[in-house]
């Protein structure tokens, strides 16, 4: 037996023991919550596992997680836009008021399954697709100037004052300019413009470090979410203990 | 040692980084939380529309993966309108994020004895992310015709008089994703021009400040130090209280980390030169 393979095993065998001795102390309820608990907990080990080293206990929960995620969509889109907005309204179901309009849409989306169907009728999803580029295309190009382009520019062109805010304004103006220049890429960057290339560098590397703190931060968030459901769910430690 | 150190096994600092969790989850020491004013502006914002009993409008775009920091969010925010008697209005961009947030209406709800159609609606999870934000701007009963229950939303106390979001005095997304500057922010606000604010996971709040300085948004609240703020504003200490002990530790052992890095690099690489 490898050293992976005993890793493997003491570790299936301390879950299995931790968990009777939980059960048999009455710590862990002995009903579907309790059990809810159990599999979370092994679930949540399996894909920590990872650190170690790639394991089929990884995958397997990882797969796992895919699976559930991909029908609880399912069954969420099911409920609340097929059967809600497409089939009670066109057939009239749940006392719904009948809607044949909807069978317009209802055609596009069925259309676009076609795809999946044979060759010979799969062009027909190129009629819905051509539908929601066309759709998306005008609804996204000014709504994305408006509130990402013209909306920024406004705030980065106040007057200067001397004071904080007019700091903050000075520095904002200041990073907005050499950023672009930065990737202005149809002069040299030499002389003025190389200086203030440099010194949109630095304002690029600072934000970089910025949200590689907040990564570092979220990340650790999640790790203290799974610490605490392994501490207080499972063993029923009472935190804080010291 | 030399060598040890500028090649430490990743999982000698991932044993650092648990030891860093664990033992200051299993201790207790006062650590200062004090909230930031993006953080105050939203609980200012519901204190105020409690004065003239408003709405609110929350979209729990998230799911499990990111529950540990968006979830304490939800938490505060519904126990802070429920306290004040603001009427609650919950909907989801994303499905995984509708068990959540049934999670948290049902868990504040039975705090403050708040009742479902007269205090609170859930409308579920509806697909369209832009198309159904604007089609909620145009005709909000006919983008949500039924609550998460079936429940007719022309009929319900809480949703009655929305006409569109407009009819909304805040519009509180808690997001996980791209939904607040992908979809929320320009085909919501920036079109019907409502109060909007956030709650977010901390990798996205950097790639937000910029809306807070434009006035598309007037409050935020980043990751779990924003949920902690949030929960010492409304004096109901909570899983992210707990939470800002073990990273505020992890924190100091990853900059150790960093600058041990950093100085054996610097000291290696002088080495190497002076060769």
């Amino acid at each position: 037996m490898n050293r992976d393979k005993l890793f493997f095993f003491v570790f299936l065998c301390l879950f299995v023991i931790l968990n009777a001795y939980l059960l048999s102390s009455g710590k862990l309820a002995a009903n579907w919550d309790g059990f809810g608990i159990i599999i979370a907990v092994g679930i949540t080990l399996s894909l920590y596992s990872f650190l170690y080293k790639d394991n089929p206990l990884f995958k397997f929960a990882e797969n796992l997680y895919v699976g559930v995620a991909a029908a609880y969509t399912l069954d969420q889109v099911w409920y609340t836009a097929v059967l809600a907005d497409v089939l009670n309204p066109i057939f009239g179901l749940n006392d719904t008021p009948v809607d044949l309009v909807r069978m317009l849409p209802a055609i596009l989306g069925l259309c676009m399954l076609t795809q999946l169907a044979s060759p010979t009728i799969s062009w027909l999803s190129r009629i819905s697709f051509a539908f929601v580029v066309g759709l998306g295309s005008g609804l996204a190009i000014p709504r994305t100037i408006a509130a990402n382009l013209l909306a920024q520019i406004e705030p980065s062109m106040q007057s200067l004052s001397a004071s904080a805010e007019g700091f903050n304004l000075f520095v904002i103006l200041v990073g907005v300019v050499t950023v672009l220049v930065y990737f202005f890429y149809s002069v040299e960057h030499t002389g003025a413009v190389g200086i203030s290339s440099k010194i949109g560098i630095w304002f690029l590397m600072i934000s970089f470090g910025a949200s590689f703190g907040y990564t570092i931060m979220a990340r650790l968030s999640l790790l203290i979410g799974r610490v605490g459901f392994l501490l207080q769910d499972w063993l029923k430690l009472q935190l804080p203990l010291f | 040692m030399k060598d040890f150190l500028l090649n430490i096994d990743r999982r000698i600092i991932f044993v650092f980084v648990a030891l860093g969790v664990i033992i200051p989850s299993l201790t207790e020491f006062p650590l200062p939380i004090k909230p930031t004013s993006t953080v105050q502006s939203i609980y200012d914002t519901i204190e105020e529309i409690a004065a003239k009993n408003g709405t609110v409008l929350i979209s729990f775009d998230y799911g499990p993966g990111s529950m540990p920091e968006v979830q304490p969010m939800a938490l505060s925010v519904l126990r802070h309108c429920f306290n004040k008697k603001v009427k609650v209005v919950g909907m989801c961009l994303w499905p995984t994020g509708v068990g959540l947030a049934q999670l948290a209406f049902d868990t504040v709800s039975k705090e403050f004895g708040a009742q479902y159609g007269t205090d609170y609606v859930f409308l579920g999870f509806k697909p369209g992310y832009t198309t159904l934000i604007l089609n909620m701007g145009r005709n909000f009963h006919d983008a949500f015709a039924q609550d998460l229950q079936g429940n007719r939303t022309t009929e319900l106390a809480v949703t009655r008089n929305i006409k569109g979001l407009k009819d909304f005095d805040y519009v509180l997304c808690l997001a996980a994703g791209n939904t607040p500057d992908g979809a929320w922010i320009p085909f919501g606000q920036e079109r019907y021009k409502f109060k909007f604010g956030l709650g977010c996971t901390a990798v996205m709040a950097p790639d937000q400040f910029p809306y807070l300085q434009s006035g598309q948004m007037n409050g935020l609240m980043g990751g779990l130090a924003g949920a902690a703020e949030y929960e010492v504003l409304i004096k109901t200490p909570g899983t992210a209280t707990e939470g800002m002990r073990p990273q505020s530790i992890v924190h100091l052992i990853i900059i150790l980390f960093i600058i041990l890095g950093n100085v054996m690099y610097f000291l290696h690489g002088r080495q190497k030169g002076g060769a």
